[in-house]
C-alpha cells in the first residue's frame, strides 16, 4: 500500500516536472539547450578556448614577443617532438633536438635541420622561468610554465614567424584580444541599440523616424570602409578627439577605442530588432496597465518593455559576437586593429603570412592562427543557434 | 509603379545627405591637412601655404566646406586628390570598377550555387547529402574570407608543385595574385577579357563563400517550411509532378526574401571583397582606400565613401523594386 502511494506521488511529481509548471524560464531554456548536442559541443570548445587564453602565460612556453637574434630562428618550422627512443625503439618521454640552420645547396634557401647527433633535450613539465614572469587575468603573477626545454634547444610547436617569435605562444596570447573584443563590442552595440531601439519603438512618430533614418545612414556606408577609416584616424594620437581628451593612445586605450568603434558601427541591426519588438509589446495589456497605474515613461520603457525583449536579444547578441570577432580579426589583419607591442590579435598573426617576400608554401605554419578564428566563430554560431532553438517554444523537445 | 519609384528615390536623398555628412565629419578627424606636411618643407613659403589653403577652401569653417563639397558632388565633381593632383573621379574610377567585377561575379556565383544546394537540401531533408551541405555551410559561414583566400593560395601553390613534379607542367592552376597577366596591354580585347575572368575566379569564389553558405541554409529552412504547407499538399493531390511542385510552388515563395536581400547583400560583399583584395593583390577599392588614408588624401577617402554608399543605396532601391515586382502581396500604395 505504502509503496503504491509512494509511487503514485512520484508519478505526480514526474507529471508536474513534465508539465514544466514550476520551472523558471532559464531552467527550461537550459534543459532545452542541453539536448542540443552540437550547441553543447560549441559551448565546450569555447570554454576551453577562453580558459586557454586566460591562462596563456602558463600554457605558452615563451613570451608573446620573446625572440633571440642568435642563432637565427626566423621562419623555423614546427619543432619535431620525438616520442620514440631511436636506440631502443620504445616509447620514451618526449624530447627534441637542437635545430641548426643551413643553406640549401641548390636553392640557397635557409633550411633548419635537426642536430640528430647532438644531445637530446627532454621536454620538461612545470618549469620555472624567473626571467619571464607573466600575469594571469591581470591579478596573479607567476613564472611557472606548463612545459619547456632547456637552452639552447627550443620548442616551437607551431613554428616561428619572420622575427623568430613562437607562433604557438602568440596564438594563445592572441586569444586574449580576439576572443574578448567581440564580446565587449557587442555590449557597446547592445547599449546603443537598446536605448535607441526602445525610444524609437516607444515614442514612434518623428522620434522613431529620426532614429531609423540615423540607422539607415550608418547602413548606407559599407561597414568595412567605415571601420577602416575610423580605426586609422582614431588610432592617430594627433587626431582632434584624442587631443581634446588628452589621450596618448596607450595599448589599453587603443583596445578600448577599437571596441567602441566596432560597437558604434554595429548597433543599427540591434536597434531595429528591439524597436520592432517594443512596437508590439507597447500595445500589450501589461504595458497599458503600467501606464494606467501612472508609471513614468522611463519606467515603462526600461522596467516593462525592455525585459520583454530579453530572450530575443540574448539570441541576437550571441549570434552577433562572431560577426564582431570577424570584424576585429579583419581590421587587425589590415594592421589597423588593437595590436601593440604587448599584444597580438589573431588577425595580426595571419598578417605575418602576407608579409612582403614570403611564399606561403615555404611557411605554411604561419596560417595556423586562422584556425582558432574559424573555431571561435563556428562555436559562437553553434551556441547561438542552440540558444535560438532553446528559446523557441515551437521547437521544444 | 512609376510614382513608387519616384517616391523611393526621393526617400534616398536625406539618407544620402546624412551619409555624406557623417563621412565628412569623420574626415575632420584627420590631423591637420595635406598642407601640414608641405608646410614643413623649408623651401615652401608661408604665403604659398596660405594661398593654397584659400584656393582649396581649407581656411573656411567645416560646414561651409561641407556645403561647397556637396554642391560640387551634385555637379559630379568629387574634388581634387591632393596626393596625385588630379580629379578624385579619375583616381577612384578604376578601383571601384575592379571591385564591382568581383562583387558581380560573387553575386552570380552565389545564386548559381546556393539555389540548387538549398533546394537539394530541402527536398532530401536529413539525407546524407543534406547533412554534408549543412556541415559545409557552417564551415563556409565561420571561415574568415581573408584566411580562406590564404588557404586557397597555399593549396594552389601545392597543386602547382605537384603538377610540376609529376607532369612537368605547372600552368594548370588559377593565378593567385593581381587582376591581369604580364603584358596584358598588348593582348587582343578578347584575350584581355579572358585573362581578367581567369584571375577573377578564385577571389570571386572566396568573396561569395559566406554568402553561399548563409543563403543555402536559409533557403533550405524556407523550402522545408513551404514543402510542409497546405498548398503544396493540394498541388500534389491534384497530380502535379515533383519537379513542378518543387520549383513552381515551393521555390517561388521561398526565394522572395532573397530577392529582397540582394540589396543587403551588397554591403557585405563589398566589405568582404575588401580583405580578399588585400590578400590577392586585387586592385580594388580597399587597397586604394587604405593607401589614401595613410597619405591623408581626404577627398579620395571621401570619394570612395560617397560612391560606395551611393552604390549601396541604389542596390537597396533595386532590390526593393524587384521585391515589389516579384511578390504579388506587395502593392504600391
Amino acid at each position: 500500500m505504502a509503496a503504491a502511494r509512494k509511487s503514485a506521488q512520484a508519478d505526480a511529481a514526474a507529471v508536474i516536472a513534465q508539465m514544466g509548471g514550476s520551472k523558471s524560464q532559464a531552467r527550461i531554456v537550459w534543459e532545452q539547450f542541453r539536448r542540443h548536442k552540437i550547441a553543447l559541443f560549441g559551448l565546450f570548445v569555447l570554454a576551453v578556448m577562453y580558459l586557454m587564453a586566460a591562462f596563456a602565460g602558463f600554457i605558452a612556453p615563451y613570451g608573446i614577443n620573446e625572440y633571440r637574434r642568435t642563432p637565427v630562428s626566423a621562419f623555423m618550422p614546427p619543432t619535431n617532438v620525438h616520442w620514440i627512443d631511436p636506440e631502443t625503439g620504445r616509447l620514451t618521454r618526449p624530447f627534441v633536438y637542437e635545430y641548426v640552420s643551413e643553406r640549401d645547396p641548390v636553392t640557397r634557401q635557409r633550411v633548419f635541420v635537426e642536430k640528430l647527433d647532438g644531445p637530446r633535450y627532454p621536454i620538461e613539465f612545470l618549469v620555472h622561468r624567473p626571467d619571464r614572469p607573466y600575469e594571469i587575468l591581470g591579478a596573479f603573477q607567476s613564472d611557472l610554465r606548463l612545459f619547456g626545454v632547456e637552452e639552447p634547444a627550443r620548442v616551437f610547436l607551431w613554428g616561428t614567424n619572420n622575427l623568430g617569435k613562437d607562433v604557438f605562444s602568440r596564438v594563445l596570447y592572441g586569444g586574449q584580444i580576439s576572443l574578448t573584443i567581440g564580446v565587449l563590442a557587442v555590449w557597446v552595440s547592445l547599449t546603443l541599440g537598446m536605448v535607441f531601439g526602445v525610444i524609437a519603438g516607444f515614442y514612434g512618430g518623428l522620434v522613431d523616424d529620426f532614429i531609423m533614418r540615423l540607422v539607415e545612414v550608418l547602413d548606407a556606408i559599407p561597414q568595412l570602409f567605415l571601420l577602416i577609416v575610423l580605426a586609422t584616424l582614431l588610432k592617430d594620437p594627433r587626431n582632434p578627439l584624442a587631443q581634446a581628451f588628452g589621450l596618448s593612445m596607450t595599448s589599453g586605450q587603443t583596445f578600448l577605442m577599437i571596441v567602441i568603434v566596432l560597437g558604434f558601427v554595429g548597433w543599427g541591426g540591434l536597434a531595429r530588432t528591439i524597436r520592432s519588438l517594443v512596437l508590439s509589446l507597447r500595445e500589450m495589456d501589461y504595458a497599458q496597465a503600467a501606464k494606467a497605474l501612472g508609471g513614468s515613461e522611463l519606467r515603462i520603457m526600461f522596467r516593462h518593455l525592455l525585459p520583454g525583449t530579453a530572450s530575443y536579444v540574448m539570441v541576437v547578441l550571441t549570434l552577433a559576437i562572431p560577426g564582431f570577432i570577424l570584424a576585429e580579426t579583419g581590421l587587425s589583419f589590415l594592421g589597423l586593429g588593437p595590436s601593440e607591442v604587448d599584444s597580438a590579435s589573431w588577425g595580426l598573426l595571419l598578417r605575418d603570412a602576407t608579409a612582403r617576400g614570403i611564399s606561403i608554401q615555404f611557411v605554411p605554419w604561419l596560417l595556423i592562427p586562422g584556425i582558432p578564428i574559424f573555431l571561435a566563430v563556428l562555436c559562437w554560431n553553434l551556441v547561438g543557434d542552440g540558444l535560438r532553438d532553446a528559446f523557441d517554444p515551437r521547437k521544444r523537445r | 509603379m512609376l510614382p513608387y519609384v519616384i517616391r523611393r528615390f526621393f526617400h534616398l536623398i536625406p539618407t544620402f545627405i546624412g551619409a555624406t555628412l557623417l563621412a565628412f565629419m569623420i574626415a575632420q578627424l584627420v590631423p591637420g591637412d595635406f598642407l601640414t606636411t608641405k608646410a614643413l618643407e623649408p623651401n615652401v613659403r608661408q604665403e604659398t601655404i596660405d594661398r593654397l589653403r584659400a584656393q582649396y577652401g581649407l581656411d573656411q569653417p567645416v560646414m561651409v566646406q561641407y556645403v561647397r563639397w556637396m554642391g560640387n558632388i551634385v555637379r559630379g565633381d568629387l574634388g581634387l586628390s591632393f596626393a596625385s593632383n588630379q580629379p578624385v573621379m579619375n583616381v577612384i574610377r578604376r578601383p571601384i570598377q575592379n571591385s564591382l567585377y568581383l562583387v558581380v561575379l560573387a553575386t552570380i556565383l552565389l545564386w548559381l550555387m546556393a539555389v540548387p544546394l538549398g533546394v537539394f537540401s530541402a527536398v532530401r531533408q536529413y539525407s546524407l547529402g543534406d547533412q554534408v551541405v549543412s556541415a559545409v555551410s557552417y564551415f563556409g559561414l565561420a571561415i574568415p574570407n581573408f584566411f580562406f583566400a590564404q588557404v586557397l593560395i597555399l593549396a594552389i601553390f601545392l597543386f602547382r608543385g605537384f603538377t610540376r613534379d609529376t607532369f612537368g607542367y605547372s600552368d594548370l592552376a588559377f593565378p593567385v595574385a593581381g587582376m591581369t597577366s604580364n603584358g596584358w596591354e598588348e593582348f587582343s580585347p578578347w584575350r584581355q577579357f579572358w585573362d581578367i575572368a581567369h584571375h577573377m575566379i578564385v577571389p570571386g569564389f572566396v568573396v561569395a563563400t559566406a554568402g553561399i553558405a548563409g543563403f543555402t541554409r536559409v533557403l533550405r529552412g524556407q523550402m522545408v517550411e513551404y514543402l510542409e504547407s497546405d498548398f503544396i499538399r493540394t498541388a500534389r493531390a491534384k497530380g502535379l509532378g515533383p519537379r513542378s511542385v518543387t520549383y513552381k510552388h515551393a521555390l517561388r515563395p521561398a526565394i522572395i526574401p532573397f530577392v529582397a536581400g540582394i540589396g543587403a547583400l551588397l554591403p557585405s560583399l563589398i566589405g568582404g571583397a575588401g580583405l580578399v583584395e588585400i590578400v590577392m593583390a586585387w586592385p580594388g577599392i580597399t587597397p586604394r582606400l587604405i593607401d589614401a588614408i595613410t597619405r591623408q588624401d581626404i577627398y579620395v577617402v571621401l570619394g570612395f565613401l560617397v560612391i560606395s554608399s551611393l552604390l549601396l543605396m541604389i542596390g537597396n532601391l533595386i532590390s526593393d523594386l524587384l521585391l515589389a515586382t516579384v511578390d504579388p502581396r506587395i502593392r504600391f500604395s
